[in-house]
């Protein structure tokens, strides 16, 4: 049982990872506050980290698609030399892109708690607020992939009975304040009847 | 803490089984093209899935479980880690196969199942059958510590046994199920099948001849009236009234169909009620009897066709969703009646829906500036309908485009006239269609998760959607998902639903 790492309770992961934000009420199942609370920073940090990644093989494939044209393509010299400026365009455009939209997607999602249950906002465009009631919830997911525990992060999913939104996901939260989440959303009590 | 459990130390073997399993087909494939070209990509391409089934090996290796106070924690992945929290109180099966190898090994492949997600919620390959046993005390003891309240009895609990009297809720006599098949009209897929064998047999294009009497073959006759409305030349009467005459045979031929199919399926038809439950009964040949508890009902739907309003007639279909034995809240869409006199409408719904009170409900319509926002969506598919037609400019073209903005605009205003919602003490209901009505009620408690959503357009005009999502709907199943509402309406619309649903509990 020593060997296993995921094995933590609320308690152990806060106490591994100091929460960025003092104010996030992070005692399990006392969540008296209804204020808005954010994503953890550190994922526009991870979401600029795959951006990055994203970036670097886009712009490899266009490349490789400039050389191969270069090489077997019969066309006039002037239309070899443009297409370089072309491969700068597309790497910067899409550079640009994954480092500002991560900050502008960071702006738009926000959850609120309270008793009842969560409320999740979404979307830039197309916005969206989600309420799911405590009463509601099957059970949930925290997890975690490599380049999330590298930065202390987690996801919260929660699976209802419904059909559009029977997973509900939260990507992005502090691992600490994911566990702290679940164990408020947790049903208890006698209203879970089945 | 509570001590953590792992699968069986065989469980690789039945793991690594079924990847082998999954594999042989396409192995065969391999084999036997290999046996004819030598060894090909084919073989290289099997070398792809031992990834897959190492990543499944690992899965099962890193597979830990353990049961906390009022959960089961389930926690899986050494590189990808997952921490799955499932309350006693949410499971809802713990499904157990033994096939000749488990019994031999003497363990167990298990599946613990609850209402979410469509998938089971733990999949336990393989457990000894000690721990089997062990699980289901701990979920039952859970779940027997939670519910210890008195008075809240475990929904399902058996009623005092005088035995609940069978009480007939709608007949349908054999007229009234010739007028559901004549409005249902199922049997266009009968005939669309027909039609085809008709077509490819050549039947078809004989039958023309003989009406004809020259030469052609019907899709040159079908060719012909196009080309000749497209050229602007008249054609002659004779090919009009073939294929006038033929599309009324065609629709005619559908109809009487679809009336002998329905009196054949739905012969003796009665929705009937026995205790908290209800039950149809219908068929001639395959007799179906189904049960459906009140409880399970998730939405009720009221469908209304032009001719069921020509008929004075309606038909109701509920969505529910259930828990029992193996299905594991599997969804399931089933016509309550398929078709009801109005006046029997609200008697029967009464029954359906026994605290809901839909004839006294306040209906509020939807914010009237939505007919310029059908309007203009409405327009843009005239625009893209139009579109072919501009390449061939008549002076047809203009009346065509005329008529459709026409059309667009009935349309939007109808539309919109005809969207309304109501909040009721116990469910919201949502109505729209003006030819097609559909009308539908999703009580508080059978509601999962409610969402307010602003398109870009919704923002410009200050507006928001506001959409309920239950248990068991289908996806042409028609939703309470209101549209254009003003912004603060919706709002206090969504507050008052998320509200009303948080207080409910949910029962299956």
């Amino acid at each position: 049982m020593d060997e296993d790492p995921v094995a933590v309770t609320a308690e152990d992961g806060a106490a591994e990872i100091p929460a960025p934000q003092p104010a996030l009420p992070l005692a399990p199942r006392s969540f008296e506050s209804k204020d808005v609370q954010r994503l953890a920073p550190e994922y526009v940090s991870l979401q600029r980290a795959v951006g990055w990644i994203q970036t670097a093989s886009v712009s490899a494939c266009a490349l490789a698609t400039v050389g191969i044209v270069w090489l077997t393509r019969d066309i006039p010299w002037i239309g070899k030399l443009l297409l370089f400026p072309g491969w700068v365009l597309v790497t910067l455009g899409v550079g640009w892109l994954s480092y500002a939209w991560p900050a502008v997607h960071y702006r738009h999602v926000s959850y609120t708690l309270d008793d009842e249950g969560i409320e999740i906002r979404t979307g830039v465009w197309w916005r969206q607020v989600m309420s799911v009631p405590r009463s509601r919830v099957q059970h949930i997911d925290v997890s975690q992939g490599p380049m999330e525990r590298s930065y202390g992060l987690g996801r919260l999913v929660l699976y209802t009975a419904g059909t559009n939104h029977s997973r509900v996901e939260l990507a992005g939260l502090n691992h600490a304040v994911a566990l702290g989440l679940r164990n408020h959303l947790l049903p208890r009590g006698s209203d879970d009847a089945v | 803490m509570p001590s953590e459990r792992r699968l069986h130390p065989l469980s690789f073997v039945f793991v690594i089984g079924g990847q082998i399993r999954q594999l042989v087909g396409p192995a065969l494939v391999v084999l036997i093209g290999a046996g004819s070209a030598g060894l090909d990509w084919q073989a290289w391409a099997m070398v792809f899935v031992i990834p897959y089934a190492l990543v499944a090996l690992l899965k099962t290796l890193s597979f830990r479980y353990r049961f906390d106070a009022g959960e089961m924690v389930i926690t899986t992945g050494f590189v990808f880690r997952n921490q799955r929290h499932v309350p006693y109180g949410r499971i809802q099966n713990i499904d157990a196969v033994q096939h000749v190898l488990h019994r031999l090994l003497r363990v167990v492949d298990v599946r613990v199942e609850t209402g979410g997600g469509d998938e089971p919620e733990a999949r336990m390959r393989v457990l000894p059958i000690a721990a089997l046993e062990e699980m289901r005390e701990q979920v039952l003891a859970g779940r027997a510590a939670k519910a210890g309240q008195p008075g809240e009895a475990v929904a399902g609990a058996p009623v005092v046994d005088v035995a609940p009297e069978r009480r007939a809720l709608l007949t349908l006599r054999p007229g009234e199920l010739l007028l559901a098949g004549f409005i249902e009209s199922r049997g266009l897929i009968i005939v669309g099948a027909a039609f085809g064998l008709l077509w490819e047999v050549g039947l078809f294009d004989s039958m023309v001849n003989v009406f004809l009497g020259e030469n052609v073959s019907s899709r040159g006759v079908i060719r012909q009236a196009v080309g000749a409305l497209a050229g602007g030349r008249v054609p002659s009467i004779a090919r009009i009234a073939v294929m006038v005459l033929a599309f009324g045979a065609f629709v005619f031929a559908i109809r009487v169909l679809s009336m002998g199919w329905s009196v054949i399926r739905l012969w003796g038809f009665q929705l009937y009620r026995v205790g908290d439950d209800l039950g149809t009964e219908f068929g001639l040949f395959t007799r179906v009897m189904a049960t459906i508890p009140l409880r399970r009902i998730q939405t009720v739907t009221v469908r209304e066709t032009p001719l069921h309003r020509v008929f004075k007639t309606a038909s109701i279909r509920v969505d529910s969703a259930g828990s029992d034995g193996a299905e594991g809240g599997a969804a399931k869409r089933e016509s309550l009646a398929p078709i009801v006199k109005r006046a029997d409408l609200q008697r029967v719904l009464g029954e359906v829906l026994p605290d809901v009170d839909l004839p006294s409900l306040t209906w509020s319509p939807v914010d009237p500036r939505g007919f310029g926002r059908a309007l203009r969506s409405s327009l843009v598919l005239v625009a893209l309908l139009t579109l072919p037609f501009i390449a061939m400019l008549r002076w047809w073209t203009f009346a065509w485009m005329a008529v459709l903005v026409a059309w667009a605009s009935v349309h939007a205003w109808l539309y919109v006239k005809h969207l309304g919602w109501a909040v009721g003490d116990q469910a919201v209901v949502f109505r729209s269609g003006y030819l097609w009505r559909e009308l539908t009620v999703a009580r508080f408690n059978k509601i999962q998760a409610v969402t307010l959503s602003e398109s870009p357009f919704d923002r410009r005009a200050r507006m928001a959607s506001v959409r309920v999502d239950t248990a068991g709907a289908g996806d042409a199943s028609h939703r309470v998902d209101i549209p254009y509402l003003a912004r603060p309406t919706a709002d206090d619309l969504y507050r008052q639903l998320s509200g009303e649903a948080a207080r409910t509990a949910f029962r299956w």
